[in-house]
């Protein structure tokens, strides 16, 4: 008995070193990955790793290694589509690349047209891969927007687009990282989408929401439209509206607090009716001058509650058309239906009749009457 | 074996006198044990006594002039006379001897005679009662026990005034006879715990006992365990609060610690200064004393872990300070960490060691030496020496030394659970504690007893301390002879009539 505990302790001691470590200053943290759609199931791939410099030693009067400065910034390649790119890249790295620290994924438009099947699926089998992944889609070349030089920030790019997309979650873009794309994706009656972003300049920018239908980019909804799809996706707090009451007279409102609630009428006819409420709680940011005060809020909350309606029931009617629903619309219908008869809904989609009832309320105009 | 018995006999038969007049012979051989006749006009008698046990002051100014004084005429008018309560004549020569090495006086009458006077007249050496060293308290009493039981157990005497409180003596140690009281409150400690110890320290079988905590080492439940199973004290005030409580205090003659037992894990985190804070700050220091704990023990296996395995979990702000500051260090993390702590427990073994003068420089020499040139020197990276030296700091926090040592220790199968399997090894590790913890027993108690078996009762004084007015009731996990501290309803009682405001 004491002899076969001490082989196991034994073995123990023996065999860990058989374990494969990753210690962190020996290993290349993959932080982003672009892929370029170049044609012929064929794509252009690219990984950036973190580069964090920094004096050899601080304090130390150069002893140790020599600083990771010197460490490669990013490598890309051509491979077919849906392969891990870290094991395309192995054979160029420095050290071992890991992709387990992962921040950003990056698609460009073109690989979206095409499809990203095979992306989908390999993202949604690999262990390795973190789920709250941000992902978006670029206009323009990924590669060209990972490997630039001329940004403002020092800081990593990898940091710098999920930083950004990151805070514009927290206002007026809906949750998106890759559990969210890969619920939609494989969910039943509903659709994926992500942020597009592009680079302009010498700076990144977020330039609306790209809208996909299955693991196709069918449309995209502008910059000035997100907080219209958010506030019917899911409620949110922070977000920024800019409503034009007049040509040329802008009165910019921060959603205190937004509510949605969904009703259902007639979930298995030819045109379900569906019904969405909306409540918002808002307060004065910027106003024309004059244009608001707290006596007449509520000349301004009827046109803005119409406004949206309007731009609301515009967003789903084009949804409808191109036969995508990324507000999980289907999804909300089936909760309220009793035997939901599922094979027809795409075509049922298309005929069913949207609702918006928005109410806002305006509880605060700044703090100057 | 057989030569070993043979031996035995021998030095046995060598050894042990059979009359009295061999035992003088053979204690005449130190230079410091005085037998002479006293030639008086009508009385004359042997006194034998050794010179550096007795009184001798005392001797002189009460004893012999008594003796010598011309009423005395006989053995019989010295028992009479002399102005000592406890007088003992006996003809049992084991006793004459060994009260003869305690510091008695033997007079006789001639000297073959067995018939003898045993004369009590020890000399006490030992020092004063001094302030607390090792459990230090701001606001509490500040004395502490010294190296004499007599003194001793006048400090718990004195604050447990009652007739019920027992103090039994027994003597262990083969050689040595050394004086073991044990001490407890009767109808309210457990008499099956009071036979326990009992048993335990009378079965003991060892040549001589030293200190209070070999006695610890020699009853404890578990001799290969390394959490300490009764709490060693040098306070008083600790030891009657035990007592009070249910426990039982087993003081040692020559040791300046007394042992409570038994004990629960959680009181080896309790300071006893505790007691005299308010119940929330009380109860935030506890809580802080078992973070610290926890932090210890696994600050730096999980440096190790996630440094070396798991660089998934390493927050992304986080990541570029390490990398960084790794990134100049040759060493893996595991060899990097046994480093440094190695390093941090010579200093800590260096510095008690060291005699106090030189201590100081210890500080010096830990301070700056360890802490920045071998970060310079791209031994360890900068964000492991915080981690290290916070962690040493806080195994310094737990009150009692023995588990103090204890938490220091755990922290190495740790790391080298972390180095073999991340934290998974770390979970493994942690298991392995805490089913070891789980069998544990303290004079056959449980040993981690609120938390499991669970009493919810006993919770109240544990991790938290709640107000006085809530501790109406023993702790359960001693079965105490009387179960309830005082009238529940009657803590519970409003002060006094509530008055009302003058404008009210």
């Amino acid at each position: 008995m004491k002899l076969k505990t001490l082989v196991i302790l034994l073995l123990l001691a023996l065999l860990s070193s058989c374990m494969p470590t990753n210690i962190i200053d020996d290993i290349l943290m993959v932080e982003a990955e672009g892929f370029d759609y170049i044609g012929h199931n064929q794509i252009l791939g690219t990984a950036t790793m973190p580069n964090y410099v920094q004096s050899g030693n601080p304090g130390g009067q150069g002893g140790g290694l020599p600083s990771t400065a010197s460490m490669m910034r990013y490598v890309s390649g051509i491979t077919y589509d849906g392969k891990s790119l870290v094991d395309k890249f192995q054979p160029e790295g420095q050290r071992p690349l890991k992709i387990g620290k992962v921040r950003v994924m990056l698609f460009d438009k073109k690989l979206a047209k095409h499809g990203m099947r095979d992306q989908i699926d390999f993202r949604n089998r690999d262990p390795d891969t973190p789920r709250d992944l941000t992902i978006a889609i670029v206009e323009g070349s990924t590669n060209k927007l990972l490997t630039a030089q001329d940004y403002q920030t020092q800081i990593p790019i990898s940091r710098y687009v999920q930083d950004m997309i990151q805070q514009n979650n927290e206002q007026n873009y809906p949750t998106s990282n890759l559990s969210q794309f890969i619920y939609s994706y494989y969910g039943n009656y509903m659709d994926p989408f992500m942020p597009l972003i592009k680079k302009i300049g010498n700076h990144l920018e977020m330039t609306g929401i790209a809208i996909f239908k299955k693991d196709k980019y069918v449309m995209k909804v502008p910059n000035k439209d997100t907080f219209i799809f958010k506030m019917l996706f899911e409620k949110f707090n922070q977000g920024v509206y800019d409503f034009e009451f007049a040509p040329k007279k802008h009165i910019a409102i921060r959603n205190v607090h937004t509510t949605i609630n969904y009703k259902v009428k007639d979930g298995n006819s030819s045109a379900p009716d569906i019904y969405a409420y909306v409540k918002i709680n808002g307060q004065v940011r910027q106003a024309y001058v004059g244009s608001i005060s707290k006596s007449r809020a509520y000349r301004v909350e009827k046109p803005l509650e119409k406004q949206m309606e309007q731009k609301a029931s515009k967003l789903v009617r084009t949804f409808q058309k191109k036969g995508t629903d990324p507000l999980r619309l289907g999804d909300t219908v089936r909760s309220f239906t009793y035997n939901f008869d599922g094979k027809s809904w795409p075509e049922r989609y298309q005929n069913a009749h949207f609702h918006c009832q928005v109410t806002v309320n305006i509880s605060q105009t700044g703090i100057s009457q | 074996m057989f030569w070993k018995k043979k031996r035995l006999e021998e030095t046995d038969k060598k050894n042990k006198p059979q009359t009295i007049m061999d035992l003088f012979q053979h204690l005449k051989e130190n230079p410091d044990f005085a037998h002479f006749q006293h030639q008086g006009d009508h009385f004359s008698c042997w006194i034998s006594f050794f010179k550096t046990l007795v009184d001798v002051d005392y001797v002189h100014r009460d004893v012999f002039p008594c003796i010598y004084d011309e009423k005395i005429h006989s053995m019989k008018d010295i028992q009479e006379q002399l102005p000592i309560e406890t007088i003992i004549r006996t003809k049992d020569l084991s006793m004459i001897q060994s009260k003869l090495l305690e510091g008695y006086i033997i007079i006789q009458k001639n000297e073959a005679d067995t018939d003898c006077l045993i004369i009590p007249s020890i000399k006490i050496e030992g020092r004063q009662i001094e302030k607390s060293e090792v459990e230090t308290s701001i606001l509490g009493p500040k004395e502490t026990f010294v190296e004499s039981l007599d003194t001793n157990i006048n400090l718990v005497r004195k604050r447990i005034p009652i007739p019920q409180l027992k103090v039994e003596e027994l003597r262990v140690g083969k050689i040595s006879r050394t004086r073991v009281s044990i001490v407890y409150i009767d109808g309210i400690a457990n008499v099956e715990n009071v036979n326990t110890v009992k048993q335990r320290i009378s079965d003991l079988e060892v040549a001589n006992l030293i200190d209070a905590t070999v006695l610890a080492l020699n009853i404890s439940d578990n001799d290969n365990s390394i959490f300490p199973q009764f709490i060693d004290t040098e306070r008083p005030d600790r030891v009657s609060g035990a007592v009070y409580e249910g426990k039982i205090a087993v003081l040692v003659d020559g040791s300046p610690n007394a042992l409570v037992m038994p004990s629960t894990i959680v009181e080896f985190f309790v300071a006893f200064d505790d007691y005299f804070l308010v119940w929330h700050i009380a109860s935030l220091y506890r809580l802080l004393r078992l973070f610290a704990v926890a932090l210890s023990a696994f600050a730096s296996p999980v440096y190790i872990a996630l440094l070396t395995y798991h660089y998934q979990l390493i927050p992304k702000d986080l990541l570029g300070t390490l990398i960084s500051s790794r990134s100049s260090v040759p060493l893996d993390p595991v060899m990097e960490v046994i480093v440094l702590e190695i390093m941090i427990e010579l200093l800590r073994e260096a510095g008690a060691r060291l005699p106090t003068k030189v201590g100081q420089t210890i500080g010096i020499v830990g301070g700056i030496v360890i802490g920045t040139a071998s970060v310079q020197a791209g031994l360890t990276s900068n964000f492991l020496l915080i981690l290290v030296a916070m962690s040493a700091l806080a195994a310094f926090i737990t009150p009692n030394y023995r588990m103090a040592t204890s938490i220091r220790f755990i922290r190495f199968p740790f790391i080298i659970s972390a180095q073999m399997l991340g934290m998974l090894g770390i979970a493994f590790c942690f298991i392995f504690f805490v089913c070891h913890l789980l069998r544990l027993t303290s004079l056959g108690r449980p040993y981690i007893e609120p938390i499991y078996p669970l009493r919810v009762n006993d919770l109240k004084d544990s991790f938290i301390r709640l107000p006085y007015n809530f501790q109406n009731t023993r702790p359960m996990v001693l079965r105490p002879g009387d179960v309830s501290r005082m009238n529940a309803t009657r803590t519970h009682k409003k002060k006094g009539k509530h008055k009302a405001d003058i404008d009210e």
